[in-house]
């Protein structure tokens, strides 16, 4: 990345922050000052954004995190106080359909300059654009992008079935987890029983049989698709994969499999590409397993978009708003998002980030071109199970329906779907 | 009380004087009555009247009528909650009671080392809920915890997987709860069963009752009070439990062991619907009430009748 550009940023920064009010003028230009929160404070997270942080200090602001750890909701609830108490913080993360959510309860920022002069648009996935300018206008900028469907293969238990070929449809799948079955593995798949996890079973599975058909039914709530047969055929591959986990599991996370996995008494795992991440922090390595895209019956990729991003809120002191534009340049860039993503496993936003040198893994490699795939042939749709597609009511009604579909054998396939349609409708 | 009434009817004293030595008491009793009831009556208030409105992410004005009660009332979620609590509410009251009272009878045998076992039954109530949930659901879990020791213990056939079943999985709350809050129960009956007049229970020995008997007919009644207290203290720890669960089950397996104050949470924290949250905090105020207010009447018409007595 040519290290001229950054330079020519930093001084169209420190320009716009010249051209702030006169008091400000009289003392010299004023130091971008940023107030941030997000939820990432500890693991790789945390460092990613610590090492943001950093980069932001050595461009002359004055960085502000207050991290928020725990869930989501705890860090939206911090949110939701300051807002209502009058005071947002210059920026915070807030990610999919939220952002356009929260922007209807306090004013954003119109980045739509700074974004046009970073030439941001042209870099990024179309629908993950939409989410970041709800009305017309760019107000959050996402940061890292992972896939929630990719699917880890244990090279120990490949070795044991004597299975030597990647699966890329949901029948190869089917064969392999069977092989791995016979072969000794009492449970061949290393899900964990989150409701997260409950949903990207789901998920995984029906963009993977119909990416339109998920489109139709997921991100648009089409009624017709909703009750189509790809949703029972998604319920029953969802089944055949919770009986290939282990059932004592119960409502732990994947990350209590991972020892198992890697050592080759489970086979697969169906996650996102943060649980490479997660692997390198418990400090197993790269050739441990081998990073695929997620099964899709029409043998080219799905990529299930789940995109972290920072929405900018309106402020009147000129040292936040001068650092509100230098965040934002910061984030759109692409030494940064290499940065960012290398640290935390995930892939850059923009897609002209060449993932060819060190520091980047296969694992990413292959997630990054399928992502450029997927965006080629129109298979890149949003994800449910991490609020990417709807809004964190309908999502949270829409999982409430499969993670139970997940732990009740008993409900059918054919109940599910009708289920999930009266949640849909029940939550609207 | 008869102190502050002599000296107040002490000749030569004026009143100025006397309000001013009594100033602290009416300040360290009624600011703080005042204070904790303003707070608990304005957000009741203020809660009950956001349960009326559309609002979602941030409290709106407006106006919405029952909406939000109904599809509180018709979500599964809410229905499953409303179960498990009758369930969990009755199961558990009645469980710890009998276990807080086994316990305070077998102490009341003037055993040796009744300090230490004592201290040992009440600890659990020193231990906070998180941790509680938190410990049980290592113990309760079948890959690791108990089921696991008895797998390598030898006991193969032995199968206890109620934390993953969702049929069981609310009785483990139950089992969890229990274990810590029986103390509780354990350390009131005893106090009461000390507090039992000698003479009597000598009185029941000489009239030839056995120990059981003297039990049975004469020391247990005059439990009765101390066992009301005991379930309403009960109850509304099982109406508002929260963080127990969350620790130990987080309403899973899928949804089959969600309890109203999850459904509070979720609704208003998780999924930005703070006037449904708001409705669904009323109904369990409501449930709250139900078990409040015969508890107030009984102690109304008990104090009566010993003022009358």
């Amino acid at each position: 990345m040519p290290i001229t550009t950054t330079r020519r940023r930093l001084l169209a920064g420190s320009a716009a922050a010249l051209a702030l009010p006169a008091f400000a003028r009289a003392e010299g230009a004023v130091k971008p000052r940023l107030t941030a929160i997000s939820q990432w404070s500890a693991g790789s997270d945390g460092a990613a954004i610590t090492a943001l942080g950093k980069k932001f200090e050595e461009k002359g602001g004055i960085w502000q995190h207050s991290p928020v750890p725990g869930f989501t909701t705890d860090m939206m609830n911090k949110l939701r106080a300051q807002i209502i108490a009058g005071d947002p913080p210059a920026c915070s993360q807030l990610k999919g359909p939220e952002i356009a959510a929260w922007s209807k309860i306090a004013p954003t920022v119109d980045l739509d300059a700074v974004v046009a002069a970073a030439g941001y648009e042209k870099v990024v996935a179309p629908d993950l654009a939409k989410l970041h300018k709800p009305a017309g206008k760019w107000i959050a900028l996402p940061l890292q992008i992972y896939s929630t469907n990719m699917l880890f293969l244990s090279k120990r238990g490949m070795d044991k079935a004597k299975a030597d070929k990647v699966p890329v449809t949901w029948a190869d799948f089917n064969e392999l987890a069977e092989k791995m079955k016979s072969a000794g593995m009492a449970y061949p798949i290393a899900n964990g029983g989150t409701r997260a996890d409950d949903g990207q079973k789901f998920e995984a599975s029906l963009a993977g049989i119909s990416p339109t058909a998920y489109r139709a039914a997921c991100m648009n709530l089409d009624k017709k698709a909703l009750e189509g047969p790809e949703m029972k055929a998604a319920f029953a591959q969802t089944r055949k994969i919770s009986d290939w986990c282990d059932p004592n599991v119960g409502v732990q996370p994947y990350a209590t499999n991972l020892k198992r996995f890697v050592d080759g008494d489970m086979g697969m795992l169906i996650m996102g590409g943060w649980a490479q991440g997660v692997l390198k922090n418990a400090g197993f390595k790269f050739d441990d397993y081998v990073i695929t895209p997620g099964p899709s019956d029409n043998s080219k990729p799905v990529f299930l978009l789940n995109a972290d991003a920072f929405i900018f809120w309106q402020r009147k002191e000129a040292d936040l708003q001068a650092g509100q534009m230098l965040m934002a340049q910061l984030v759109m860039d692409p030494a940064i998002q290499t940065m960012y993503s290398q640290i935390t496993g995930s892939i850059p936003v923009r897609t002209d980030v060449d993932l060819t040198g060190e520091g980047w893994s296969d694992g990413q490699r292959t997630t990054a071109a399928a992502l450029k795939n997927a965006m080629g042939n129109n298979q890149a749709v949003l994800s449910l199970a991490h609020n990417m597609a709807q809004e964190n009511g309908l999502t949270a009604a829409i999982i409430d329906v499969i993670t139970e579909y997940v732990k009740n054998k008993t409900i059918k396939p054919d109940e599910a779907v009708s289920r999930l349609a009266e949640a849909v409708e029940g939550a609207r | 009380m008869t102190e502050i009434v002599s000296i107040a009817t002490r000749p030569g004293r004026s009143a100025t004087s006397e309000m001013v030595r009594r100033l602290p008491e009416f300040l360290m009793i009624w600011v703080p009555l005042l204070l904790s009831a303003a707070h608990l009556i304005s957000f009741s208030i203020w809660t009950i009247w956001i349960s009326f409105t559309p609002s979602t992410l941030i409290p709106v004005s407006g106006w919405v009528g029952l909406h939000n009660y109904n599809s509180v009332l018709a979500s599964r979620n809410w229905q499953i909650a409303f179960d498990n609590l009758l369930l969990f509410g009755i199961a558990f009251v009645l469980l710890s009671l009998t276990t807080g009272l086994l316990l305070a009878i077998l102490l009341d045998q003037r055993i040796r080392g009744e300090n230490v076992l004592r201290t040992i039954f009440l600890y659990p109530l020193a231990v906070s809920f998180v941790v509680t949930g938190t410990v049980w659901s290592w113990l309760l879990n079948p890959g690791i915890g108990i089921e696991k020791l008895a797998h390598d213990l030898g006991w193969t056939s032995f199968h206890f997987d109620w934390l993953v079943n969702r049929d069981m999985a609310i009785w483990t709350i139950v089992i969890a709860a229990i274990w810590q809050s029986s103390g509780f129960a354990m350390a009131l009956f005893l106090a009461g069963l000390r507090s039992v007049d000698s003479d009597i229970i000598k009185a029941a020995q000489i009239d030839g009752a056995g120990p059981i008997r003297t039990y049975w007919r004469v020391i247990l009644p005059t439990l009765w009070p101390i066992t009301v207290t005991v379930i309403v203290v009960q109850l509304q720890f099982a109406i508002s439990a929260f963080d127990l669960v969350r620790a130990l089950t987080n309403g899973g397996p899928g949804i089959a062991t969600q309890l109203p104050a999850l459904v509070v949470y979720d609704l208003m924290f998780q999924r930005s619907q703070l006037g449904r949250g708001a409705a669904a905090a009323v109904l369990m105020l409501l449930i709250l009430l139900a078990v409040l207010l015969p508890y107030a009447a009984w102690r109304y018409v008990r104090q009566r009748r010993a003022a009358h007595a």
